[in-house]
Protein backbone atom coordinates (compact mmCIF):
# COMPACT_ATOMS: atom_id res chain seq x y z
CA UNK A 1 0.00 0.00 0.00
CA UNK A 2 1.35 3.19 -1.07
CA UNK A 3 1.63 6.16 1.22
CA UNK A 4 -1.17 8.37 0.70
CA UNK A 5 -0.34 11.57 -1.23
CA UNK A 6 0.06 15.35 1.20
CA UNK A 7 -3.57 16.50 0.63
CA UNK A 8 -2.51 20.03 2.55
CA UNK A 9 1.42 20.62 1.51
CA UNK A 10 0.48 24.55 2.16
CA UNK A 11 3.24 25.86 4.67
CA UNK A 12 0.45 28.83 5.96
CA UNK A 13 -1.51 26.57 7.44
CA UNK A 14 -1.56 25.65 11.21
CA UNK A 15 0.51 22.61 11.65
CA UNK A 16 -2.25 20.70 13.23
CA UNK A 17 -4.58 21.34 10.64
CA UNK A 18 -1.97 20.46 8.26
CA UNK A 19 -1.59 17.08 10.56
CA UNK A 20 -4.84 16.07 10.01
CA UNK A 21 -5.06 16.70 6.06
CA UNK A 22 -1.98 14.70 5.66
CA UNK A 23 -2.92 12.10 8.14
CA UNK A 24 -2.15 8.74 6.11
CA UNK A 25 -4.73 6.57 8.11
CA UNK A 26 -7.58 6.16 10.23
CA UNK A 27 -5.77 6.26 13.78
CA UNK A 28 -3.17 9.37 13.04
CA UNK A 29 -6.55 11.32 11.73
CA UNK A 30 -8.39 10.44 14.72
CA UNK A 31 -5.01 11.36 16.72
CA UNK A 32 -5.26 14.83 14.85
CA UNK A 33 -8.71 15.52 15.01
CA UNK A 34 -8.95 15.22 18.79
CA UNK A 35 -5.77 17.28 19.19
CA UNK A 36 -7.59 20.48 17.31
CA UNK A 37 -10.94 19.76 19.49
CA UNK A 38 -8.62 19.65 22.58
CA UNK A 39 -6.78 22.68 21.64
CA UNK A 40 -10.77 23.96 20.86
CA UNK A 41 -12.04 23.12 24.48
CA UNK A 42 -8.89 24.27 26.21
CA UNK A 43 -9.40 27.69 25.14
CA UNK A 44 -13.40 27.73 26.45
CA UNK A 45 -12.51 25.72 29.33
CA UNK A 46 -9.50 29.02 29.81
CA UNK A 47 -12.27 31.15 28.97
CA UNK A 48 -15.07 29.35 31.63
CA UNK A 49 -11.92 29.14 34.14
CA UNK A 50 -11.57 32.68 34.26
CA UNK A 51 -14.89 33.46 34.20
CA UNK A 52 -15.44 31.73 36.96
CA UNK A 53 -12.42 33.14 39.21
CA UNK A 54 -13.88 36.78 38.65
CA UNK A 55 -17.24 35.69 39.80
CA UNK A 56 -15.67 34.64 42.84
CA UNK A 57 -13.63 37.13 43.26
CA UNK A 58 -16.26 39.91 43.20
CA UNK A 59 -18.54 37.97 45.16
CA UNK A 60 -15.72 37.74 47.53
CA UNK A 61 -15.03 41.46 47.45
CA UNK A 62 -18.83 41.88 47.63
CA UNK A 63 -19.02 39.76 51.08
CA UNK A 64 -16.17 41.74 52.22
CA UNK A 65 -17.50 44.87 51.94
CA UNK A 66 -21.02 43.62 53.33
CA UNK A 67 -19.13 42.12 56.54
CA UNK A 68 -16.99 45.63 56.57
CA UNK A 69 -19.50 48.33 55.62
CA UNK A 70 -22.70 47.33 56.94
CA UNK A 71 -24.44 46.51 53.66
CA UNK A 72 -28.05 45.53 55.38
CA UNK A 73 -27.59 49.04 57.48
CA UNK A 74 -26.84 50.90 54.24
CA UNK A 75 -30.08 49.98 52.51
CA UNK A 76 -31.64 50.30 55.58
CA UNK A 77 -31.19 54.12 55.67
CA UNK A 78 -31.21 54.16 51.88
CA UNK A 79 -35.04 53.08 52.22
CA UNK A 80 -35.98 55.36 55.52
CA UNK A 81 -34.43 58.48 53.68
CA UNK A 82 -37.05 57.52 50.72
CA UNK A 83 -39.54 56.61 53.51
CA UNK A 84 -38.94 60.13 55.05
CA UNK A 85 -39.11 61.90 51.68
CA UNK A 86 -42.43 59.94 50.52
CA UNK A 87 -43.51 61.71 54.13
CA UNK A 88 -42.34 64.85 53.67
CA UNK A 89 -44.11 65.29 50.01
CA UNK A 90 -47.04 64.12 51.56
CA UNK A 91 -46.54 66.97 53.89
CA UNK A 92 -46.10 69.36 51.72
CA UNK A 93 -48.80 68.59 49.05
CA UNK A 94 -51.48 68.53 52.02
CA UNK A 95 -50.19 72.03 53.72
CA UNK A 96 -51.14 73.34 49.88
CA UNK A 97 -54.30 71.51 50.12
CA UNK A 98 -55.28 72.76 53.40
CA UNK A 99 -54.08 76.19 52.26
CA UNK A 100 -56.27 75.90 48.96
CA UNK A 101 -59.32 74.89 51.15
CA UNK A 102 -59.10 77.79 53.60
CA UNK A 103 -59.02 80.25 50.60
CA UNK A 104 -62.13 79.08 48.67
CA UNK A 105 -64.78 79.93 50.92
CA UNK A 106 -62.81 83.27 51.31
CA UNK A 107 -63.20 83.62 47.36
CA UNK A 108 -67.06 82.25 47.35
CA UNK A 109 -67.81 84.93 49.67
CA UNK A 110 -65.94 87.23 48.55
CA UNK A 111 -68.65 86.97 45.31
CA UNK A 112 -71.58 86.39 47.04
CA UNK A 113 -70.64 89.55 49.09
CA UNK A 114 -69.54 92.12 45.36
CA UNK A 115 -72.65 90.36 43.69
CA UNK A 116 -74.64 91.82 46.70
CA UNK A 117 -72.97 94.96 46.32
CA UNK A 118 -73.60 95.47 42.90
CA UNK A 119 -77.74 95.45 43.59
CA UNK A 120 -77.22 98.58 45.73
CA UNK A 121 -74.51 100.53 42.86
CA UNK A 122 -73.93 100.40 39.02
CA UNK A 123 -72.64 102.26 36.24
CA UNK A 124 -68.83 104.04 36.98
CA UNK A 125 -69.48 104.12 40.77
CA UNK A 126 -66.17 103.64 42.36
CA UNK A 127 -68.29 100.93 44.47
CA UNK A 128 -69.81 99.72 41.56
CA UNK A 129 -66.13 99.32 39.89
CA UNK A 130 -64.22 98.00 42.89
CA UNK A 131 -67.51 95.45 43.14
CA UNK A 132 -67.07 94.03 39.71
CA UNK A 133 -63.32 93.97 40.23
CA UNK A 134 -63.56 91.88 43.37
CA UNK A 135 -66.01 88.90 41.33
CA UNK A 136 -63.20 88.60 39.05
CA UNK A 137 -60.81 88.30 41.15
CA UNK A 138 -62.27 86.38 43.90
CA UNK A 139 -63.30 84.10 40.14
CA UNK A 140 -59.84 83.87 39.10
CA UNK A 141 -59.00 82.99 42.54
CA UNK A 142 -61.38 80.05 42.68
CA UNK A 143 -60.20 78.72 39.70
CA UNK A 144 -56.62 79.37 40.66
CA UNK A 145 -56.79 77.78 43.76
CA UNK A 146 -58.76 74.10 42.16
CA UNK A 147 -55.72 73.99 39.79
CA UNK A 148 -53.50 74.22 42.92
CA UNK A 149 -55.12 71.44 44.18
CA UNK A 150 -55.32 69.43 41.12
CA UNK A 151 -51.16 70.29 40.85
CA UNK A 152 -50.28 67.99 44.16
CA UNK A 153 -51.13 64.79 42.23
CA UNK A 154 -47.64 65.32 41.72
CA UNK A 155 -46.88 64.20 44.90
CA UNK A 156 -49.00 60.89 43.84
CA UNK A 157 -47.11 60.46 40.93
CA UNK A 158 -43.11 60.74 42.40
CA UNK A 159 -44.75 59.00 45.64
CA UNK A 160 -45.60 55.50 43.20
CA UNK A 161 -42.28 55.95 41.88
CA UNK A 162 -40.55 56.02 45.24
CA UNK A 163 -42.30 53.08 46.48
CA UNK A 164 -40.90 51.15 43.26
CA UNK A 165 -37.65 52.15 44.26
CA UNK A 166 -37.82 51.26 47.75
CA UNK A 167 -39.45 47.70 46.98
CA UNK A 168 -36.31 47.45 44.21
CA UNK A 169 -33.35 48.29 46.89
CA UNK A 170 -35.62 45.55 49.71
CA UNK A 171 -35.00 42.67 46.26
CA UNK A 172 -31.66 43.79 45.82
CA UNK A 173 -30.93 43.66 49.35
CA UNK A 174 -32.02 40.06 49.97
CA UNK A 175 -30.74 39.16 46.53
CA UNK A 176 -27.29 40.38 47.24
CA UNK A 177 -27.21 38.83 51.02
CA UNK A 178 -28.57 35.09 49.28
CA UNK A 179 -25.24 35.39 46.78
CA UNK A 180 -22.97 35.76 50.06
CA UNK A 181 -24.64 33.45 52.07
CA UNK A 182 -24.72 31.11 49.06
CA UNK A 183 -20.84 31.66 48.39
CA UNK A 184 -20.04 31.33 51.93
CA UNK A 185 -17.98 34.26 51.46
CA UNK A 186 -19.38 35.73 54.95
CA UNK A 187 -18.52 32.75 56.81
CA UNK A 188 -17.12 33.57 59.78
CA UNK A 189 -16.43 32.34 63.59
CA UNK A 190 -20.90 33.25 64.25
CA UNK A 191 -22.25 31.95 61.01
CA UNK A 192 -24.28 28.81 61.29
CA UNK A 193 -23.06 25.21 60.28
CA UNK A 194 -26.06 25.43 57.29
CA UNK A 195 -24.55 28.82 55.82
CA UNK A 196 -21.10 27.79 55.90
CA UNK A 197 -20.99 25.95 52.86
CA UNK A 198 -17.70 26.58 51.55
CA UNK A 199 -17.12 22.91 50.08
CA UNK A 200 -18.98 23.68 46.18
CA UNK A 201 -16.65 26.95 45.93
CA UNK A 202 -13.72 25.04 47.05
CA UNK A 203 -14.82 21.49 45.10
CA UNK A 204 -15.51 23.97 42.19
CA UNK A 205 -12.09 25.29 43.14
CA UNK A 206 -10.33 22.12 43.42
CA UNK A 207 -12.17 20.86 40.02
CA UNK A 208 -10.87 23.91 38.04
CA UNK A 209 -7.29 23.40 39.41
CA UNK A 210 -7.84 19.54 37.59
CA UNK A 211 -7.77 21.39 34.28
CA UNK A 212 -4.93 23.56 34.88
CA UNK A 213 -6.40 26.85 36.24
CA UNK B 1 -75.09 61.97 45.65
CA UNK B 2 -73.02 59.78 47.87
CA UNK B 3 -69.68 58.76 46.63
CA UNK B 4 -66.94 56.67 47.68
CA UNK B 5 -63.27 57.78 46.78
CA UNK B 6 -60.50 54.91 47.04
CA UNK B 7 -57.00 55.80 46.85
CA UNK B 8 -54.03 54.52 49.01
CA UNK B 9 -52.32 58.24 48.95
CA UNK B 10 -54.43 60.32 51.22
CA UNK B 11 -52.76 63.38 48.73
CA UNK B 12 -54.72 62.03 46.00
CA UNK B 13 -58.18 61.23 47.94
CA UNK B 14 -58.41 65.15 48.78
CA UNK B 15 -57.50 66.02 45.54
CA UNK B 16 -60.17 64.52 43.87
CA UNK B 17 -62.69 65.16 47.10
CA UNK B 18 -61.48 68.62 46.25
CA UNK B 19 -62.53 68.62 42.36
CA UNK B 20 -65.48 66.96 43.06
CA UNK B 21 -66.76 69.51 45.58
CA UNK B 22 -65.57 72.32 43.06
CA UNK B 23 -67.68 70.08 40.80
CA UNK B 24 -70.98 70.62 43.10
CA UNK B 25 -70.85 67.53 45.09
CA UNK B 26 -71.89 67.32 48.37
CA UNK B 27 -68.60 67.06 50.78
CA UNK B 28 -70.32 65.22 53.46
CA UNK B 29 -71.53 62.83 51.07
CA UNK B 30 -68.23 61.53 50.05
CA UNK B 31 -65.93 59.07 51.67
CA UNK B 32 -62.56 57.73 51.27
CA UNK B 33 -61.08 54.40 51.60
CA UNK B 34 -57.24 53.62 51.32
CA UNK B 35 -57.98 50.06 49.37
CA UNK B 36 -59.97 47.77 48.01
CA UNK B 37 -60.22 45.45 50.87
CA UNK B 38 -61.71 48.30 53.07
CA UNK B 39 -63.65 49.73 49.88
CA UNK B 40 -65.41 46.69 49.33
CA UNK B 41 -66.49 46.42 53.07
CA UNK B 42 -67.67 50.10 53.10
CA UNK B 43 -69.65 49.33 49.74
CA UNK B 44 -71.45 46.15 51.51
CA UNK B 45 -72.07 48.22 54.42
CA UNK B 46 -74.10 51.05 52.81
CA UNK B 47 -75.07 52.65 49.65
CA UNK B 48 -73.27 54.16 47.36
CA UNK B 49 -73.81 55.93 44.25
CA UNK B 50 -70.46 56.32 42.59
CA UNK B 51 -66.74 54.61 43.23
CA UNK B 52 -63.95 57.08 42.21
CA UNK B 53 -60.94 54.32 42.31
CA UNK B 54 -57.21 54.14 41.66
CA UNK B 55 -55.42 50.93 40.36
CA UNK B 56 -52.31 50.53 42.07
CA UNK B 57 -53.03 49.76 46.13
CA UNK B 58 -52.03 47.39 48.48
CA UNK B 59 -53.86 44.45 49.79
CA UNK B 60 -57.23 44.80 46.65
CA UNK B 61 -55.77 46.82 43.59
CA UNK B 62 -58.22 48.95 41.54
CA UNK B 63 -59.05 46.39 39.02
CA UNK B 64 -59.43 43.63 41.44
CA UNK B 65 -62.14 45.81 43.41
CA UNK B 66 -63.65 46.36 40.24
CA UNK B 67 -64.30 42.68 39.47
CA UNK B 68 -65.56 42.38 43.08
CA UNK B 69 -68.55 44.95 42.67
CA UNK B 70 -69.42 43.38 39.36
CA UNK B 71 -68.80 39.74 40.73
CA UNK B 72 -71.48 41.37 43.91
CA UNK B 73 -75.61 40.94 43.23
CA UNK B 74 -76.03 44.48 45.37
CA UNK B 75 -73.13 46.06 43.98
CA UNK B 76 -73.20 45.37 40.21
CA UNK B 77 -74.71 47.85 38.85
CA UNK B 78 -72.88 50.93 40.44
CA UNK B 79 -70.54 52.98 38.46
CA UNK B 80 -67.05 53.28 38.74
CA UNK B 81 -64.69 55.88 37.59
CA UNK B 82 -60.98 54.44 37.31
CA UNK B 83 -58.37 57.50 38.04
CA UNK B 84 -54.70 56.18 37.84
CA UNK B 85 -51.24 56.47 36.48
CA UNK B 86 -51.47 53.08 34.81
CA UNK B 87 -51.89 54.06 30.81
CA UNK B 88 -50.83 50.63 28.91
CA UNK B 89 -53.22 49.66 26.55
CA UNK B 90 -53.56 46.10 28.07
CA UNK B 91 -54.55 47.81 31.67
CA UNK B 92 -57.30 49.74 29.91
CA UNK B 93 -58.83 46.92 27.86
CA UNK B 94 -58.45 44.29 30.98
CA UNK B 95 -60.62 47.28 32.70
CA UNK B 96 -63.25 47.98 29.83
CA UNK B 97 -64.15 44.39 30.04
CA UNK B 98 -64.11 43.94 33.69
CA UNK B 99 -67.31 46.61 33.24
CA UNK B 100 -65.39 49.79 34.14
CA UNK B 101 -67.33 53.05 33.58
CA UNK B 102 -64.74 55.61 33.06
CA UNK B 103 -60.85 56.07 33.00
CA UNK B 104 -58.94 58.89 33.57
CA UNK B 105 -55.37 58.84 33.18
CA UNK B 106 -53.00 60.46 36.09
CA UNK B 107 -52.16 63.62 35.83
CA UNK B 108 -55.67 65.02 34.95
CA UNK B 109 -57.34 68.07 35.19
CA UNK B 110 -60.87 69.28 36.76
CA UNK B 111 -62.43 69.68 33.02
CA UNK B 112 -61.50 65.64 32.52
CA UNK B 113 -63.01 64.66 35.50
CA UNK B 114 -65.99 66.57 34.76
CA UNK B 115 -66.29 65.60 31.24
CA UNK B 116 -66.23 61.28 32.27
CA UNK B 117 -68.71 61.97 35.17
CA UNK B 118 -71.11 63.65 32.63
CA UNK B 119 -70.68 60.62 30.52
CA UNK B 120 -71.49 58.16 33.04
CA UNK B 121 -74.18 60.20 34.40
CA UNK B 122 -75.64 60.50 30.88
CA UNK B 123 -75.11 56.53 30.02
CA UNK B 124 -76.84 55.58 33.29
CA UNK B 125 -80.11 58.22 32.43
CA UNK B 126 -79.81 56.54 29.08
CA UNK B 127 -80.82 53.26 30.40
CA UNK B 128 -76.34 51.56 29.79
CA UNK B 129 -74.28 51.02 32.60
CA UNK B 130 -70.78 50.53 31.43
CA UNK B 131 -68.37 52.48 28.94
Amino acid sequence: MTAAPALAMDENLPTELRALLNSPGGAEFEQALDAIVRQREQHMFRALGQLARDLHDAVRRLGTDLAQEGFPGNAADARRYLQDALEMSANAAHRTIDFAERMRPQAESLTINAAEMLKWTQGNEPAAVLARESVMFADSCREGLAELVVAQSWQDLTGQRIKKVDGFIGSVESTLLELVRLTGALAGSDVPASVAKVSSQEEADRLLSEFGF
Amino acid sequence: MKILVVDDFSTMRRIVRNLLVELGFSNPLIQEADDGENAIAMLRAQPFDLVVTDWNMPNMTGIDLLKAIRAEASLKGLPVLMVTAENNRDQIIAAAQAGVNGYIVKPFTAVTLKEKLTKIFERIAAGGVTA
